[in-house]
C-alpha cells in the first residue's frame, strides 16, 4: 500500500541490498548496539579509572613479588585480534551488497582469530592467577577484574559472531543483515577496548 | 453514499483489530509485547514495592515517634531503614516513571505503534519484577540490607557485615540495574527512530525530552554502580582487595564510584517530574509552554551537569581543598537550568488561563517544595555549610522535600491526569482535590521539622534519641505527619480504584491535552492509532486541520499499515519516513529469559557458581530461541 520500504520482508540477498540502499537512516539495530556500546565503554572507562585510582594510592605497582605484566605476548595477540577487525568490516560491506557468499567467509576467517585469540587469553589468565592471585593485593584484583571483563567481552563478541555465521548459513534477510551490522559494530568496539585495556596493562613498564 | 466512503475505513480499523490483538487472559499477560500492557505491569508493581515501601517508614517514624521507643530493634532498623532507601528509588520512583509513564506514554506522545525493542521491553519488566523480588526475599529471610542505602564499605564488608545482607543488596541492584539498562536503551532508540512522520526533534513533547535525559543518565550513569557493586561482591566473596587499605585497597573509591552514579541517579529520579509538569500545564493553561527550546536544552543540560557534582556527597571525608571548590562551583551551576525551567513552568501559568483541577495543583504542590528543596540543596553546595550539616536530618529533610515533594507529586498529578486516557473514565474531581490538600500538608509536617532537627544536630541513621535532647515535639510531628500523607495517599489510590469502575465516561480528550496520545480513543487500542498520524507542531492534537485529515487519510488507506503488525520507522534528527518495520508480536521468550536469570542470580548469592554457569547457559539458549524466529515469518 505505501510506497516506504519493507526491510523486514526482504529475504533474498538482492532484496537486502536494494533496503540497504534505499534506507535514508541507520536501523534500529543499529541504534539499539550503539547505545549498548556507549553504555559498555562507560563501565570500562570507570574500571581503567579505578586502576589509575588505585595506583595512584599505592607507591609499589606492582607491590613487592608480583611480577611485571608480560609485554610480547599480550601485544602480538591484541594486534592480531584488532586485524579481525577488516574481515568483519568486509562481511558487512558484502552483504550490504547482496554477495553472501564472501560475506560468510570473511566472518568465518574473523571467528576463526576471535576464537583463537580467546583461548590462548584464557590460557594465560590461568597461568597468571595461579603466579599471584586476585587476593594478592589490590593491583591483581583491578588486573584480573579488568582483563576478566575484556575476556567475557570477547566471549559475548564470539559467540555473536558464531550465531551470525549460522543463521545465514540459511541465507541473507533484512532481519539478519541488521544482526551482522549490529555484530559488527560491537566487534569494532571491543578491538578499541583491546587497546584501551592492554595500554592499561602495559602502564607500569612506561 | 457517506457509508460506501467510510467503509473501506471501518474495514481497515478491523483488519488492524485482528492484526495487533493479543492472547486473552493470563498468557496474554505472560508473554505481552504491547508497550501498554507493560506499561501497566510496572504500573501496578511499582504500587506494590510503594506500599512495602511506605509500609516501612511508617514502621520508622512510628519507632522516632518518642524518646526511648523500643517498637523495633536496632537490628530491624537498620534494615527497615536500608529497605526503605532502595525501595523507594529502585523499585518505585525510577521504574514508575520510566517503566509505567514513559513506557504506556512515549510511543502514544510520538505517534508509533510500539517501543523500538517490544520483546525487550517485555524483558525488562520481568528482569524488574525478579530483581524486586529477589530483594525483597532477604526481607523474610531477616537478612534485609542493613548498611543505608549507599552502603558505605568498611561497614558493607564481609568481617563487619557477615551475613548474606549486604550480598542481597549488591546483587539485587547489578540485577535491577540490567533491567533498567534494556529500558533506557529501549527508550532512546524509540525516541530518535519512532517519531511519526514530521515531528522533527524540535516538535517532539517535552516529556519525551525529559525521558530522552533520563535515559541517557542512566546509560552513563549505571555502570559506575554495577562496576562498584561488583567490586563489592568479589571482595566479599572472593577475597578480592579495592576497598581495604592493608591490601592497597582505599575505602573512598567505593563512595566516588557509588556518587558518580549517584547524583546523576537524583536527577533521574526528578527529570520524570520535569517532563510530567510540562504535560499538565499546558494543558490546564490552555496555552503552550513559554519557552519551549529553553525548557527541552535545560531537561537535558540537568542531565548532564549531574554527572559533574558527585564529590558534593563527600565534603566531609577529607578530599583536597581544590576538589572541594571545583564541585561546589558545579553544584551551584545546576541552579541555572533548574531556574530556566521553575521561571517557565509559572509564567506559563500565569501567562494562560489556568484552571486549577487536581493535576494543576500537584504540580503546584510539585513546584513550592521543589523550590523549598532547591534552596536547601544550593545551601550544601557552600562547603562550610555542608561539612556541618553532613549526616544531619537536614539532609534527610532536603532529599524529601526534593524527591518526595518534588519528584513524587508530578507522578501522583500524572496518575489523574492520564486516568481518564487509560481506563476511559473520569476520576472524582472532589474527593482528588482533598486528597492533593491532605498529601500536601502531610509531607509539609512531616518533612519540614526535619530541617529543624538536623540543625538541632540530630543525625541520620539513629534508631532512637535520649529525652533530654528536646527532640520529641518534632519528631512526633513528623510521625503525625506521616499519618496525614497515607491517609491523602490511600485517598488518591480508592478514588482512582473506585473511579476504575464507576467514574463517568471521559471520551478521548477531557481535558483538551495538545499532544497526540489524547487524539486517539480511550483506552487506546492495542494498535495505538488507526492511521499514523502527521505532524506540523510540537502540540499535534491542538492542530485541528491535521487530525481531520488523519480522518481523511483513514479513508484512503494511507500510512495505515493493515497489513501487517507494522510501525514506520522515521530519520532521527528530521522525522522523515524512511521504512516499515515488521514489530515483533507476543512472545513467551522475555519471560523465560527472566526466569534463568533470576535463577542464576540465586545461585551467585548461594555461591554454587557451577549451577549459575548453568543457568547463565540456559538464558542465552533462550535468547537463541527468542532470535530464532523472525518477525516476518509469525
Amino acid at each position: 500500500m505505501s510506497a516506504l520500504p519493507h526491510s523486514g520482508e526482504a529475504r533474498t540477498p538482492a532484496a537486502v541490498a536494494r533496503v540497504e540502499q534505499a534506507r535514508l537512516a541507520r536501523p534500529n539495530g543499529w541504534w539499539g548496539m550503539a547505545i549498548f556500546v556507549a553504555t559498555e565503554a562507560t563501565l570500562f572507562g570507570t574500571i581503567i579509572g579505578t586502576y589509575f585510582y588505585l595506583r595512584f594510592n599505592n607507591l609499589h605497582w606492582p607491590p613487592p613479588g608480583v611480577p611485571e605484566p608480560k609485554v610480547t605476548l599480550p601485544l602480538v595477540l591484541t594486534g592480531l585480534l584488532v586485524l579481525s577487525s577488516i574481515p568483519v568490516q568486509l562481511a558487512v560491506n558484502a552483504a550490504s551488497r547482496g554477495l553472501l557468499t564472501r560475506a560468510r567467509v570473511a566472518l568465518l576467517l574473523a571467528l576463526v582469530v576471535q576464537a583463537g585469540y580467546l583461548g590462548m587469553q584464557i590460557h594465560l589468565f590461568v597461568h597468571d592467577v595461579h603466579e599471584f592471585p586476585p587476593s594478592g593485593s589490590a593491583y591483581s584484583s583491578i588486573y584480573f577484574t579488568m582483563l576478566g571483563a575484556h575476556h567475557l567481552h570477547v566471549f559475548v563478541g564470539v559467540l555473536l559472531s558464531a550465531w551470525i555465521l549460522l543463521r545465514t548459513a540459511t541465507g541473507l534477510t533484512g532481519y539478519r543483515m541488521n544482526g551482522l551490522r549490529a555484530t559488527a559494530f560491537y566487534w569494532h568496539f571491543v578491538n578499541v577496548l583491546a587497546l584501551c585495556v592492554l595500554g592499561t596493562q602495559l602502564s607500569p613498564l612506561a | 453514499m457517506a457509508t460506501t466512503i467510510t467503509e473501506p475505513a471501518a474495514q481497515r480499523v478491523e483488519r488492524l483489530e485482528r492484526i495487533w490483538v493479543e492472547p486473552r487472559g493470563l498468557w496474554g499477560w505472560l508473554t505481552t509485547t504491547d508497550h501498554k500492557r507493560i506499561g501497566l505491569l510496572y504500573f501496578f508493581t511499582t504500587l506494590a514495592f510503594f506500599g512495602a515501601g511506605g509500609i516501612e517508614a511508617l514502621l520508622i517514624r512510628t519507632q522516632l515517634a518518642q524518646p526511648n521507643e523500643r517498637v523495633l530493634s536496632p537490628e530491624t532498623y537498620d534494615q527497615l531503614m536500608t529497605m526503605h532507601g532502595v525501595t523507594m528509588i529502585f523499585l518505585f520512583v525510577i521504574p514508575i516513571s520510566t517503566g509505567a509513564f514513559g513506557n504506556y506514554l512515549i510511543p502514544l506522545m510520538i505517534g508509533a505503534r510500539d517501543m523500538a525493542f517490544p520483546r525487550m521491553n517485555a524483558l525488562s519488566y520481568w528482569l524488574f519484577l525478579a530483581s524486586g523480588l529477589f530483594m525483597y526475599a532477604s526481607v523474610f529471610m531477616h537478612a534485609a540490607p542493613n548498611a543505608g542505602w549507599f552502603d558505605y564499605v568498611p561497614l558493607a564488608l564481609k568481617q563487619y557485615n557477615p551475613g548474606r545482607n549486604i550480598d542481597f543488596y549488591a546483587l539485587g541492584l547489578i540485577f535491577n540495574g540490567v533491567s533498567t539498562t534494556a529500558a533506557a536503551i529501549n527508550f532512546i532508540v524509540t525516541i530518535f527512530k519512532l517519531r511519526a512522520p514530521g515531528m522533527s526533534m524540535n516538535r517532539m513533547p517535552l516529556f519525551c525530552f525529559a525521558m530522552l535525559a533520563v535515559s541517557l543518565s542512566l546509560i552513563f550513569a549505571l555502570p559506575s554502580l554495577t562496576i562498584d557493586l561488583v567490586y563489592l561482591e568479589l571482595q566479599r566473596t572472593l577475597g578480592f582487595h579495592f576497598f581495604d587499605v592493608a591490601h592497597g585497597g582505599d575505602p573512598l573509591l567505593w563512595q566516588h564510584l557509588f556518587w558518580l552514579f549517584g547524583h546523576p541517579e537524583v536527577y533521574i529520579i526528578i527529570l520524570p517530574a520535569f517532563g510530567i509538569a510540562t504535560s499538565i500545564i499546558p494543558t490546564f493553561s490552555k496555552r503552550k509552554m513559554i519557552a519551549f527550546p529553553l525548557v527541552a536544552l535545560a531537561e537535558l543540560l540537568v542531565a548532564f551537569i549531574g554527572f559533574g557534582v558527585w564529590a558534593h556527597h563527600m565534603f566531609a571525608t577529607g578530599l583536597p581543598t581544590i576538589t572541594l571548590v571545583f564541585f561546589a562551583a558545579a553544584s551551584m551551576m545546576v541552579v541555572i537550568p533548574s531556574t530556566i525551567q521553575v521561571f517557565a513552568w509559572t509564567v506559563t501559568v500565569a501567562l494562560g488561563r489556568p484552571e486549577f483541577k487536581t493535576p494543576l495543583l500537584f504540580i503546584g504542590g510539585f513546584i513550592v517544595f521543589f523550590v523549598l528543596g532547591g534552596l536547601s540543596g544550593i545551601m550544601f553546595a557552600a562547603i562550610p555549610f555542608d561539612q556541618a550539616t553532613t549526616d544531619t536530618y537536614f539532609v534527610v529533610a532536603h532529599f524529601h522535600f526534593i524527591i518526595f515533594g518534588a519528584a513524587v507529586f508530578p507522578i501522583l498529578g500524572g496518575m489523574y491526569y492520564w486516568f481518564p486516557k487509560v481506563t476511559g473514565r473520569l476520576y472524582n474531581e472532589g474527593l482528588a482535590k482533598l486528597s492533593f490538600w491532605l498529601t500536601f500538608v502531610g509531607t509539609a509536617v512531616t518533612f519540614f521539622p526535619m530541617h529543624i532537627l538536623g540543625l538541632l544536630g540530630m543525625t541520620r541513621r539513629v534508631y532512637t534519641y535520649p529525652s533530654s535532647l528536646g527532640w520529641g515535639a518534632y519528631n512526633l510531628s513528623e510521625t503525625i505527619g506521616a499519618f496525614i500523607l497515607t491517609a491523602g495517599l490511600l485517598l488518591i489510590f480508592g478514588n482512582l480504584a473506585y473511579s476504575r469502575f464507576r467514574g463517568a465516561p471521559a471520551g478521548r480528550d477531557p481535558f483538551f491535552g495538545g499532544t497526540l496520545e489524547w487524539a486517539t480513543s480511550s483506552p487506546p487500542p492495542p494498535y495505538n492509532f488507526p492511521v499514523i498520524p502527521t505532524v506540523r507542531s510540537a502540540y499535534p492534537n491542538w492542530d485541528a486541520e491535521d487530525r481531520e485529515a488523519d480522518v481523511r487519510r483513514l479513508e484512503r488507506g494511507e500510512l495505515v499499515l493493515d497489513e501487517g503488525h507494522e510501525t514506520p520507522a522515521s530519520t532521527v534528527v528530521d522525522a522523515v519516513p524512511d521504512e516499515v518495520l515488521e514489530m515483533p508480536a507476543e512472545s513467551p521468550w522475555p519471560l523465560a529469559v527472566a526466569v534463568c536469570t533470576g535463577l542464576l542470580f540465586i545461585m551467585l548469592l548461594t555461591q554454587h557458581y557451577a549451577v549459575a554457569g548453568v543457568f547463565a547457559g540456559l538464558a542465552l539458549l533462550c535468547v537463541a530461541g527468542w532470535h530464532a524466529k523472525e518477525p516476518v515469518e509469525t
